[in-house]
C-alpha cells in the first residue's frame, strides 16, 4: 500500500507556541485513519498542516506524493478538506453555495451527489441564513464529499449532526473508502471513529500517543472491570471506584487478578459484569488523566 | 466564481452609489445659471474660513460663465462627491472583501479551496473596482448631458482625464481598506482604522501650513480646476518628474496597497 499522506518530524507552532511537536504519521492509500484527541491537542493543525494551510516549523509533509508547503494548489487538487469551523455564505442560497463550492473542482463525483443529497434532503433553493447548525454541515459535508479526489481530509464532520445523519455519513465514507478514497477525519464521537475507521491515532498536547503507551493504557484498561451492581451495594473490597456512568455502571481497578476479584465476590452482589473489553471512552479518558498528571 | 459571488455582494451597494452620485450632481447641474447668478451677487467669499474655500468661491464666479461652470463641476462633481461618496463607497466595498470572511469563518473555507491566493485576490479585487470606479464615470459622462440641458459644454477629454484620475484615487482608497480588511480581521474595526486615517487627511487638509501632506491635496480643487480647464495634460498628471504626477503617484500608492495585500494573503493563516 503506497503512502497518500507521510509526515516524519513535523513541528507546527505560532510565535512560542508549539502545537504539533514531531509528528509522525502515514496513512495508506484507501486507509481510513481516525484522529482522535481532545480540544487544543493540534489536530485541527495537523490537518491543515496537511492542506498548506499553516507554515511548518521542521519537518517533511508528503500528501499524495507532493509538499503542500511548496505546491498547495496541486496539494488542494487532490484532495478535499472540510474546516473544523467552517462557515457559510450566509447570503447565498444552498444550491449557490454548493454550486461555488463544487466549482473550484475538476472532478466530480455526480452519481455521490445525487445519494447525498437525497440522504440529507436539504432544502437547496432555500438561503442558506435559513438553516439551522446541522443543515450548513451538512451542506458543508456535501461541499467536502462531492468532488472526486484522492484524499479527503475531515475536521470533525460529525460536529451538529444527529444520530441518524452520523449513520448515514458513515455509511458513506465506507463507501468511499471500499472505492480507494483515502480518509482522515478527526472526530469526538469516539465510539463511531472506532467503528469506522481502521486505525486510530491519539494526538495529545502535539505529539502523537506512542504504541507503547497506548499497549500499556490498554492493558491497564483491561484490568478494569465494568460492573453493574444490585441495589444497595456498595463497591466490593479488593476495587476502588475508578469512575460512575451515566447508566449506575461502575468501572472499578482491582488490586489484583479482575478474574480472581469477580470470583470471589458473594453471590448476588453483581449484576453484570464486563471485563477484558477496553472502550475506546476509556483509553481516552486514561491517556488524559496521564496527560494530565504527567503536566 | 469568487468574482461572480463578490459582484453579487456588492452590485445592490453599487447601485445606491450611483443613484446617490447621481442625486448629487443634476441639482447642481440643472441649477447652475441661478446659481451663478447668485454668486455674482455675494460676498459670501469675504466671510469663508478657510482660504481654499474662498478660492474657490472666486473661481466659480469668474466673469467668463464658461470657466465658471467648469470650475463649478471640478467643485462639486468632483471635489464633493467624488471626495464623499466615492471615498465612503470604496471604505465600505473594501472593508468586508477580507474582514467578513475572518467573521463568518469562510476564510478558512475559501484559503483552502484549490485556487492560487493571487486568484482569489485578483477575483474579489476587480469586481470591486468595477463597483467603485464605473459609477463615477456614468455619473460624469450623465454630467454632459445636464450641462447641456443648462446650454453649458463640458470638454470631453478633460472631462475623461478627471475622471480618470479620480477613479485612480478611489482605487487607492479601495485598495488601502482591502489591505486593512485583511490586516484586521473585524470589518468594524477595518472601517474605523481608514475612517480614522481619512478624518485625520481631512484635518491636515484644512491646516493650511501642512496641507501639501494631505492626501486630499491629490484630489482637491486645485488640482481638478486646471484638468478641466484643459491647463494639465495628461503627461502631466502622470509625469511626476516634469509635473506633479498625482495620477502617477496615486497609481504606484495603489500598486504598493495591491502588494502589500496580495504579500499578507500568501502567508495569512485561517
Amino acid at each position: 500500500m503506497t503512502a497518500a499522506v507521510l509526515v516524519d518530524g513535523l513541528c507546527v507552532g505560532f510565535g512560542p507556541r508549539e502545537v504539533l511537536r514531531r509528528v509522525d504519521l502515514q496513512v495508506g492509500t484507501g486507509e481510513l485513519l481516525g484522529l482522535i484527541g481532545p480540544n487544543g491537542a493540534g489536530k485541527s493543525t495537523l490537518l491543515r498542516t496537511l492542506v498548506g494551510l499553516v507554515p511548518r516549523q521542521a519537518g517533511a509533509v508528503q500528501v499524495v506524493g507532493r509538499d503542500p508547503a511548496r505546491e498547495p494548489l496541486a496539494v488542494r487538487r487532490t484532495t478535499s478538506y472540510l474546516p473544523g469551523e467552517a462557515g457559510v455564505y450566509l447570503q447565498l442560497s444552498g444550491a449557490q453555495f454548493l454550486d461555488f463550492a463544487l466549482g473550484f473542482h475538476r472532478h466530480l463525483d455526480r452519481a455521490r451527489q445525487q445519494r447525498l443529497q437525497e440522504r440529507f434532503a436539504l432544502p437547496l433553493q432555500q438561503k442558506v441564513r435559513s438553516y439551522s447548525a446541522g443543515m450548513k454541515q451538512k451542506l458543508m459535508l456535501l461541499a467536502t464529499l462531492v468532488p472526486d479526489v484522492e484524499l479527503y481530509l475531515l475536521d470533525e464532520p460529525d460536529r451538529a449532526l444527529d444520530a441518524s445523519v452520523r449513520f448515514q455519513l458513515r455509511d458513506e465514507l465506507l463507501a468511499m473508502q471500499s472505492a480507494g478514497k483515502t480518509i482522515v477525519l478527526s472526530s469526538h464521537h469516539l465510539g463511531e471513529v472506532e467503528a469506522l475507521a481502521d486505525r486510530l491515532v491519539f494526538l495529545l498536547d502535539g505529539a502523537f500517543v506512542p504504541e507503547t503507551r497506548l499497549a500499556a493504557a490498554r492493558a491497564t484498561l483491561r484490568r478494569r472491570p465494568r460492573v453493574r451492581l444490585r441495589p444497595g451495594h456498595d463497591v466490593p473490597a479488593g476495587a476502588t471506584l475508578v469512575h460512575r456512568e451515566a447508566d449506575d455502571t461502575l468501572v472499578v481497578a482491582t488490586d489484583g487478578d479482575p478474574m480472581d476479584w469477580l470470583r470471589g465476590l458473594p453471590a448476588g452482589v453483581v449484576d453484570s459484569a464486563e471485563i477484558g473489553i477496553p472502550r475506546l471512552e476509556d483509553l481516552y479518558q486514561l491517556l488524559l488523566q496521564q496527560g494530565e498528571a504527567r503536566s | 466564481m469568487i468574482a461572480g459571488k463578490t459582484f453579487r455582494e456588492l452590485r445592490w451597494m453599487a447601485l445606491a452609489y450611483l443613484l446617490i452620485l447621481e442625486g448629487l450632481c443634476v441639482p447642481v447641474l440643472l441649477w447652475w445659471p441661478d446659481i451663478y447668478a447668485e454668486l455674482q451677487r455675494s460676498s459670501l467669499g469675504d466671510k469663508l474660513p478657510f482660504d481654499f474655500a474662498r478660492k474657490i468661491f472666486e473661481a466659480v464666479r469668474e466673469t467668463d460663465p464658461g470657466i465658471a461652470y467648469r470650475n463649478w463641476v471640478a467643485v462639486m462633481l468632483f471635489f464633493r462627491s467624488t471626495n464623499l461618496v466615492g471615498v465612503a463607497a470604496a471604505v465600505l466595498f473594501g472593508t468586508g472583501l477580507f474582514a467578513r470572511e475572518r467573521e463568518n469563518l469562510t476564510f478558512e473555507f475559501l484559503l483552502s479551496r484549490p485556487i492560487a491566493r493571487g486568484a482569489i485576490l485578483w477575483q474579489k479585487l476587480w469586481p470591486a473596482a468595477l463597483c467603485t470606479t464605473v459609477p463615477l464615470f456614468l455619473v460624469n459622462a450623465s454630467a454632459l448631458y445636464w450641462s447641456h440641458c443648462v446650454e453649458e459644454t463640458l470638454p470631453i477629454p478633460e472631462l475623461f482625464l478627471a475622471t480618470l484620475h479620480a477613479a485612480v484615487f478611489l482605487l487607492f482608497v479601495l485598495t488601502l481598506t482591502t489591505w486593512v480588511s485583511l490586516r484586521l480581521r473585524v470589518q468594524a474595526h477595518v472601517a474605523a482604522a481608514v475612517g480614522a486615517l481619512l478624518v485625520l487627511q481631512i484635518g491636515v487638509y484644512l491646516t493650511q501650513r501642512i496641507r501639501v501632506f494631505s492626501l486630499f491635496r491629490l484630489v482637491d480643487f486645485e488640482w481638478y480646476a486646471p484638468v478641466l480647464a484643459g491647463n494639465t495634460p495628461l503627461w502631466q498628471m502622470l509625469d511626476p518628474v516634469r509635473s506633479h504626477g498625482f495620477t502617477t503617484w496615486l497609481l504606484l500608492a495603489t500598486s504598493a496597497c495591491v502588494l502589500l495585500t496580495w504579500r499578507d494573503l500568501r502567508r495569512a493563516v485561517p
